[in-house]
């Protein structure tokens, strides 16, 4: 845990500063986190914002401060879950939607070794986002969730209230559909 | 390498892409706006539903005392239909009895075997 026990009790108790200090505390991780479930940054912030206006409205309703954090995971799936069923109606153009030609052309402009490896990270990004789309949205986020922000199963039950095994034969599931897209792109070369 | 492995060390390359966010010096000024634009609506959508609450409270209680002003009384003044049905039935009169009763005179005492 980031804070003392103690600092949830009192922010849970309704005192600003002390909520002030979880905030702070927590929102680089949450940030983070956003930032690879919802894969947009320019919405990253708000939807930030979104968990912890609804973590303080809903903390007095938290069991005990030791289970805070799959509380806020759990805020911070919902939020982004709910902002990408919005952004699904929206259809905004985004820089994975591009034309090859357009994205070759804004990679020409970039030079140097910084731009080279953004532009790997790029790459690594794109070709994953490309795996992820072999699965649903749910499996995607408990991947994620899983795979990339390492939480154990005992976490993750905890955030989906979802029996251990049950996790466990849907982790399995998503991951080999992943598997069979990585093996189908490695075939194609396209790794 | 097995395919699983190179899908984790992949997970772990997703990871090391993905770039850190760091807030903007913006962020917590706009989480507490937001937080007190959602507390002030919830204020004035608390006290418009207690509002609406305590009126229909109000008016429920005014159409019940309305009721009962204006039912008519009704005065139980004679024996009601159930109980002249309970006086017709009581436990003297089962269909045994009824047969006895009907029984003519004559043939009281009488055994059913001719005697000889």
């Amino acid at each position: 845990m980031l804070v003392e026990p103690e600092l949830i009790e009192k922010a849970r108790g309704g005192d600003a500063p002390a909520f002030n200090q979880l905030v702070l505390a927590y929102r680089k991780r949450i940030l983070g986190t956003i930032s690879r479930l919802i894969g947009r940054p320019e919405d990253v912030e708000d939807v930030a914002q979104e968990v912890f206006v609804r973590l303080y409205y809903s903390l007095d309703q938290l069991r005990a401060p030791e289970v805070f954090e799959p509380w806020l995971y759990r805020l911070t799936i919902n939020a982004a879950y709910d902002y990408l069923r919005r952004s699904k109606r929206r259809k905004e153009s985004r820089m994975a939607d591009l034309s090859d030609q357009q994205v070759t052309m804004a990679d020409s402009l970039a030079g140097g070794r910084r731009e080279t490896e953004d532009r790997e990270k790029s790459r690594v990004r794109e070709f994953m986002d490309a795996l992820f789309r072999h699965v649903s949205e749910e499996d995607r986020l408990l991947l994620m969730l899983k795979e990339v922000e390492g939480l154990s199963l005992k976490e993750l039950e905890e955030v989906y209230h979802v029996k251990e095994n049950a996790l466990k034969v849907r982790l399995f599931r998503a991951r080999q559909r992943v598997l069979k897209a990585y093996n189908a792109a490695v075939a194609d070369g396209k790794l | 390498m097995s395919d699983e492995s190179h899908l984790d060390e992949l997970f772990q390359r997703y990871r090391a892409a993905c770039p850190e966010v760091e807030p903007s010096a913006n962020f917590m000024p706009l989480l507490w706006h937001k937080i007190e634009s959602r507390h002030n609506f919830w204020f004035v959508f608390q006290g418009l539903a207690r509002a609406v609450a305590t009126a229909s409270a109000a008016v429920c209680l005014l159409l019940l005392i309305l009721n009962l002003a204006a039912a008519p009384k009704v005065q139980s003044t004679g024996p009601t239909y159930t109980d002249a049905l309970m006086a017709d039935h009581t436990a003297e009169r089962t269909y045994y009895t009824e047969a006895l009763r009907n029984t003519p005179p004559s043939m009281e005492g009488q055994d059913a075997t001719p005697r000889h």
